[in-house]
């Protein structure tokens, strides 16, 4: 894939949520362009409207005002070419971790026998093409989580939208998947819309950083990543790398403070 | 990543054999405690009920004890029972797989269009309350005294709860799932088949419970307001002759057909969650 300048552009994109007579402005204006092949961050506090901004990218949700583009094409629905990973797993029980790879497979076009190969492709990268014939019940989250995220690449998607994927992870399991994603990425190399609210995960993962603050909701810094990759779990103590934590840190607190 | 799927592989739990021979030498224990002492329960009141009717001298017309109940099944089953019992065991049987197919389709209309479900819900609820054996009759106006009217009969009462449990099931499923499901474009008939219905499972199979009793009830209902056969016909055929012996041997072979009905349901369940897992 040659890298296009503006493969993602938001344009003015505002959300508001109306019920009665109160307005919630979820998310305000929000203007920004990324090219193909970038892990870009969305990175804030909890109730800053993150995931919701995610959710207009994803199609999953209408914005109000403005509009979102993918590859030039406006987004209105889901599109084909996107892959979503939750907050939660959301795997679904009653089908085996290999099922649950090729769900997006089985909705597309019936039958799956043609993406099997892949599957174990992505399976065996996260370590789990051993636990293809296990439910979802007999998996630790980091396990689920990264079945997840294997279901999402597995229609080989051009962008990736992650919603916070390891919040719901021990510190220990985040540490494992963030490094897993990182190697992921490296081989993939797709476009990312990563959001999260922890600061080490957003620098570890991402080429750029997009801060948020949360009132307004909208974006106050945007926060370029000197890391290459490969990037090695020990970047972490890089003096660069604590100092742009550090950083960001302030950002949110000043976002916090106005 | 090989380092951390080992991490990953010691967390799902690995248990030793020592282990697991204990734990199903102790569900061995439980599973037998729960067969035995019901079943010890009802042996009791069995001889209870026996040694009662010795000992008082009721007389069998109004109470026959166990041991002439048995004698009197065991005299007549091949010969009187077994006919009668024929058309009231498939009757039900019929009427059930009616009442199941009939409820979750119409379950399944209700959870997904919104409209039907707002004009007919309530409705549904409504006839829930209406005490159903008393339209029996009706029925009989309607569709005259074959096996029709006690057919509609049986369905009609046994597939509401079908519709109700159902329909709870539909409705409860994970929101997150549906998200998941809208994000990868799923049509409406996918999302049915891959996620309400799976997850709708044990909540259909505890209407279907239901069902199995209210389906034979049905057809009881129908047999003794019409029938020259079944269980229902020979119940009351034997009350007419003063016959209690004859009635409870046929009341006897109801128990055993509801509960082998019943049982074959759950069991059902049981390989059915297990090879879907929900």
């Amino acid at each position: 894939m040659t890298a296009v300048a503006d493969f993602l552009t938001l344009n003015g994109v505002s959300k508001i949520y109306r019920s009665g007579r109160s307005e919630v402005h979820a998310v305000e204006s929000a203007d920004f362009t990324i090219p193909s092949g970038q892990f870009l961050s969305i990175l804030g506090p909890s109730g800053c409207g993150k995931s919701t901004l995610l959710s207009m990218i994803g199609g999953l949700e209408t914005p109000t005002t403005g509009q979102i583009r993918i590859a030039g094409s406006p987004v209105t629905a889901p599109r084909e070419d996107m892959g979503y990973v939750f907050q939660d797993a959301t795997l679904l029980p009653w089908f085996t971790v290999l099922n649950n790879v090729l769900f997006p497979v089985r909705l597309r076009q019936g039958r799956t026998s043609a993406y099997r190969e892949r599957a174990r492709e992505l399976l065996e990268m996260v370590g789990l093409w051993d636990f293809r014939d296990k439910r979802p019940d007999e998996l630790s989250g980091g396990m689920r989580q990264r079945v997840a995220i294997c279901r999402a690449l597995i229609t080989d998607p051009d962008i990736l939208l992650m919603d916070e994927p390891f919040s719901a992870l021990d510190a220990i399991s985040r540490d494992e998947m963030n490094v897993a994603l990182a190697s992921i990425w490296d081989r993939f190399h797709k476009t990312a819309v990563f959001v999260t609210h922890s600061i080490r995960e957003a620098v570890f993962l991402s080429d750029r950083i997009l801060v948020m603050s949360r009132r307004p909701s909208a974006i106050c810094h945007d926060v370029t990543v000197p890391f290459g990759r490969p990037r090695a779990a020990q970047i972490e103590r890089d003096p660069v790398f604590v100092q742009l934590c550090s950083d960001l840190r302030d950002q949110i607190e000043e976002g916090h403070r106005a | 990543m090989g380092n951390s799927a080992s991490i990953t592989a010691a967390r799902a739990g690995v248990v030793s054999p020592e282990q697991r021979a204990e734990g199903r030498r102790a569900a061995t224990m439980a599973g037998l405690r729960k067969v035995l002492l019901p079943a010890g329960t009802a042996g009791a009141a069995l001889l209870i009920w026996e040694v009662t009717v010795r000992v008082l001298q009721i007389p069998p017309v109004l109470l026959p004890a166990p041991s002439a109940i048995w004698a009197k099944l065991d005299q007549l089953f091949l010969p009187l029972i077994l006919k009668h019992s024929i058309p009231t065991i498939t009757e039900s049987l019929i009427a059930f797989v009616i009442s199941t197919v009939i409820g979750i389709a119409i379950a399944g209309l209700l959870s997904s269009s919104r409209l039907l479900r707002e004009a007919l819900y309530p409705n549904v609820v409504f006839f829930q309350l209406i005490p159903k054996i008393a339209l029996a009759p009706l029925f009989i106006v309607w569709l005259g005294i074959g096996a029709e009217s006690r057919l509609s009969f049986a369905v009609f009462i046994s597939f509401f709860p079908v519709v109700i449990a159902t329909l709870a099931g539909l409705d409860n499923v994970d929101k997150s799932l549906l998200r998941l499901c809208r994000a990868l474009r799923a049509s409406e008939w996918q999302v049915f088949r891959d996620v309400r219905l799976p997850f709708a499972l044990p909540y259909i199979f505890s209407g279907m419970k239901i069902a199995t009793t209210f389906s034979i009830i049905g057809v009881i209902v129908g047999e003794f307001i019409t029938s020259q056969a079944g269980l229902g016909y020979l119940i009351l055929f034997a009350s007419a002759q003063a016959e209690t012996e004859l009635i409870f041997a046929a009341i006897t072979v109801l128990c055993v057909f509801g509960l082998v009905f019943y049982g074959a349901i759950a069991l059902a369940e049981i390989y059915l969650r297990r090879r879907f897992g929900a």
